[in-house]
């Protein structure tokens, strides 16, 4: 049964076409939403509800900001746009690229080579290895795959890459993240659309296999599927598909027209936006044709996001504005955005801090009643989630990715302290070192990302308790009934903070006791080869 | 049809059906006061009964403990209609966050006050509808409390109140609106928050109604008979709604007379009220004044209705006399000098702007002379009108 359902994952799946009745019920949703909006606003932007009005400026900005971005997403789904598969023309010359790196479990490059062998368009898979360990080399000479030692080259990966551009010849090249298994039709998918010349890249879905693992590999999963799905279909239609994560087939000339694949924390980004700067076309198409790994620990799932958080942030302040007037309106806009999106940090830090600050020292960023702002943000909320499920049409498999994702939001707030360090980072300018992200899980001692958690968990007991002493003892009565709604109202705001930060402990603590295993160790080449001989028998 | 008409078309429908979704939410929880609101209201409720119970009852010290006495007139409105005992009380304007400075002025009158005075006013605005949290506060704290309600007609929002005149020209004739009923909606709904205290409520409503110069419900604007039949109406609407906690108290000012015009009736009032306040030499208009030259020369024609009389506002400004003696030759056998006057709130306000440019500061809590003076007449008072 359980062997069955895992075996579902390794189908090719897509999303949908959108029609236009779909979009015209998008269309009504957004609208009623975007009145909700307006209306929200103009109540909310008012001087009577204005308290300490540094507070007020700084939350309004911070929720705001939260809902201009929702705006711009509603936005970019009205231009959801699936392209029409085109069939690849023969005898195109592909060259796929894999890295590995000193500490990289050599039994996953097996397999990924062992994959990349099945891929059924002809190419050459290239293993760009720096090991130094003779082992690699016979895992890729066994798959078939050309072994190319690049030692000692700065850039990481991105580095090894442009390496290997000079030493090989090939029109196309899909680079391809060692831990993600292809699918044979992998190419059959992406090839296609380059018979437009001024498409420089093809990025297709990017998908996993070990998120059943554990919470936060499902919560890390579930951050995802949104974006590899509606989202990325509607920068598509939008003209600014990007390229983000594994699995993009650039075309050469454009790599070359950019100096290299690019070299950062968010190095497919800054690839992306100078390709897009360049003038060339990109092609999104919403397919699963591979299967990677997400990570399985906390610890792991907070370092890929701090170099996420640097990353991206440093595409925002060093290449957006210098590429700004070479993009088109909505790549502008689609880049400023996603290059601003884990200023969620620097938010949840304030909505976090508020109470905290309430407590201390009695200051209240706005007056307006609680209720009153349960009442008028509901419409907002409600056409929210109405559109967030209506969108979950086009995730690419829906019958395993739909949800309220409340995991992958509960993580999204509880790992503030990770995205606000890396927005810290990034405006002082100063580095993290290249962290891979674990391949396998990371065990044993309680990940450091963790202690932020608890000192915010204890916080809020500790705060709890000495209200609750304050307010059995000390408050005179007139005063406890006055103010009894807005200090346990604060409270239930700490509150939901607490929670997340205690799911983000949770996590931590469930990565401590994780199985370390190595997840594609199980994964069954076979299948691909039966499946492809069961088409040839019918 | 072209791609473009049908694309326009298509955004026209879209427009149309989400302008109907949000007309049929607004409907659902669009009214004044939507059943989410009352529900997100009540949890409101339930936090402060809560806390009530779990932390203040637990307690070994509660002010209400030492107003035992006040728990016989509490439970029967009737006796609060013709108390025995004289009862004091007090407002203090520095009350939006505690009761703490009303404590403070009561540790330097060694007591505890029977009555809370607030003051609040009619409008559209959150914190002009009833003012329950105040009131529940007052409650807890084993007082009652005394509301001054002031009909100011034009801060009730227009975009809501849309059946109302322009707020600059809504004063006048006001009460003539008001006694039609185009305010039902607001006072229907006050008098219901005030009827689910279950606890009585002083109600002062447009109070110096005689005075020209002060408030939009005066002369200036509105008759006499206008004023009466408002007031008969908003009576009217508490009697409707079954607001039998209320203690009505009309209170003209004592300087404009006209008080028979002004009356509404023997069955439509409860207490009269009077503001009784020295300001002393701070303006042209005023000169140090006794509390008999103010109050003593109308107390005939005020005690002829036979009501009760509650001193609304009791002060003395320290300008242009001896305050400590002014307290003192108002309050020397007040009892058996004006036996109707059967409650005194003094009126403890330490910025007030309200009256003449300057700032003015009627606080006598840490005027050790005048407080000397006021423990000692009220406790020279005779045991009959003594808790």
């Amino acid at each position: 049964m359980i062997r069955q359902k895992n075996s579902s994952l390794w189908e090719f799946r897509e999303s949908p076409a959108p029609k236009v009745r779909h979009k015209f019920i998008l269309l009504v949703l957004v609208i009623a939403g975007l009145i909700s909006i307006v209306q929200l606003a103009d109540w909310w932007f008012r001087a009577g509800n204005i308290g300490n009005i540094y507070m007020f400026i700084l939350l309004s900005f911070c929720f705001w900001f939260g809902i201009v971005r929702m705006m711009l997403g509603w936005m970019n789904y009205l231009f959801l746009k699936k392209p029409p598969h085109i069939d690849p023309p023969e005898g195109l010359s592909v060259a796929i690229f894999t890295t590995s790196s000193p500490g990289e479990p050599l039994s996953m490059f097996e397999k990924t080579l062992a994959a990349c062998r099945e891929i059924r368009y002809p190419h050459t898979t290239y293993l760009l290895d720096d090991t130094r360990d003779p082992a690699f080399r016979e895992v890729a000479e066994k798959n078939g795959a050309v072994w190319m030692e690049l030692v000692g080259i700065p850039g990481a990966k991105a580095g090894k890459i442009n390496k290997a551009l000079q030493y090989t010849k090939e029109d196309f090249i899909l680079v391809l993240d060692p831990d993600h298994i292809p699918f044979p039709e992998f190419l059959d998918h992406t090839l296609g659309y380059f018979k437009d010349e001024k498409v420089g890249f093809v990025q297709v879905s990017q998908a996993y296999y070990n998120q059943y693992r554990s919470f936060t590999a499902k919560a890390a999963a579930e951050q995802t599927y949104g974006f590899y799905g509606p989202t990325q279909m509607g920068l598509f239609g939008l003209g600014g598909s990007v390229a983000i994560g594994a699995n993009c087939t650039f075309r050469r000339k454009a790599l070359e027209s950019i100096g290299g694949h690019g070299i950062g924390l968010a190095e497919d980004l800054i690839t992306s936006i100078r390709i897009h700067g360049a003038g060339w076309k990109s092609v999104y198409n919403p397919v699963i044709v591979s299967r990677g790994l997400v990570p399985e620990d906390f610890g792991s799932f907070c370092k890929q996001q701090l170099k996420w958080a640097r990353g991206v942030f440093e595409m925002t302040f060093s290449e957006l504005p210098r590429l700004f007037f070479k993009l088109s309106f909505w790549q502008k806009i689609s880049y400023f955005t996603i290059g601003t999106y884990y200023l969620v940090g620097f938010s949840a830090c304030i909505f976090t801090l508020i109470p905290f600050l309430f407590f201390l020292s009695g200051i209240l960023p706005a007056t307006m009643s609680f209720a009153d702002f349960l009442i008028r943000g509901s419409f907002v909320a409600f056409f929210g989630i109405l559109i967030y499920l209506y969108m979950q049409k086009w995730l690419c498999h829906p019958q395993r990715e739909r949800g309220l994702h409340w995991r992958g939001s509960i993580m999204k707030y509880a790992c503030w302290p990770v995205y606000f360090l890396g927005f810290l980072l990034s405006v002082v300018n100063a580095d993290i070192p290249y962290i891979p992200t674990a391949k396998k899980a990371v065990t044993g001692n309680f990940t450091p990302f963790g202690r932020p958690l608890i000192f915010q968990c204890i916080l809020f007991l500790f705060s709890f308790i000495i209200i609750y002493i304050k307010r059995r003892f000390f408050v005179p009565e007139g005063e406890l009934v006055l103010s009894a709604e807005k200090v346990w109202g604060m409270m239930g705001f700490a509150f939901l903070s607490f929670i997340m930060a205690a799911m983000g402990v949770y996590a931590a603590i469930e990565s401590q006791r994780l199985n370390v295993k190595e997840p594609w160790e199980k994964v069954d080449l076979n299948l691909f080869r039966r499946k492809k001989n069961g088409q040839e028998n019918t | 049809m072209g791609r473009k008409t049908h694309r326009i078309l298509i955004i026209i429908l879209a427009f149309a059906a989400a302008i109907a979704v949000i007309l049929i939410l607004s409907f659902i929880g669009g009214k004044s006061r939507g059943p989410l609101e009352g529900l997100l209201s009540d949890a409101g409720a339930v936090v402060t009964n809560v806390e009530s119970k779990v932390i203040i009852r637990q307690r070994s010290y509660k002010r209400a403990d030492d107003l035992k006495w006040l728990r016989a007139y509490i439970r029967d409105i009737a006796l609060l209609k013709h108390p025995r005992v004289i009862l004091l009380g007090a407002y203090d304007n520095q009350t939006t966050e505690n009761f703490e400075s009303i404590n403070d002025f009561e540790d330097s009158l060694h007591m505890e006050l029977p009555l809370i005075h607030i003051y609040t006013a009619w409008g559209s605005k959150p914190e002009q509808q009833f003012p329950e949290k105040q009131v529940k506060a007052i409650i807890e704290m084993g007082s009652i409390p005394v509301i001054t309600w002031e009909p100011w007609l034009s801060s009730f929002d227009s975009k809501e109140w849309t059946q109302l005149r322009k707020p600059e020209v809504r004063d006048k004739n006001g009460m003539t609106d008001v006694a039609r009923g185009k305010y039902d909606r607001y006072i229907q709904q006050w008098a219901m928050d005030a009827k689910r205290m279950n606890y009585p409520i002083f109600l002062r409503v447009g109070h110096e109604m005689n005075d020209p110069y002060r408030y939009p419900w005066g002369p200036q604007n509105n008759s006499a008979k206008d004023f009466k039949a408002a007031w008969r109406h908003i009576y009217n609407v508490f009697k409707t709604v079954g607001a039998g906690n209320i203690i009505w108290i009309w209170s003209p000012h004592p300087a404009y007379g006209y008080f028979d015009a002004y009356y509404p009736g023997k069955d439509y009032v409860d207490y009269v009220g009077v503001g009784i306040l020295n300001y002393g030499n701070v303006a042209s208009w005023s000169k140090w004044w006794t509390f008999d030259e103010i109050f003593g020369n109308h107390y005939k024609e005020l005690s002829k209705y036979k009501k009760p009389i509650i001193i609304t506002e009791f002060g003395c400004l320290n300008a242009g006399g001896n305050r400590s003696r002014w307290f003192q030759d108002a309050l020397k056998q007040l009892p058996l000098r004006y036996p109707s006057v059967k409650s005194i709130i003094f009126f403890h306000y330490s910025a007030d702007h309200t009256t003449t440019q300057q700032t003015l500061n009627w606080y006598i809590k840490d005027d050790s002379c005048t407080m000397n003076s006021i423990n000692r007449q009220i406790r020279l008072w005779p045991d009959s009108v003594k808790p």
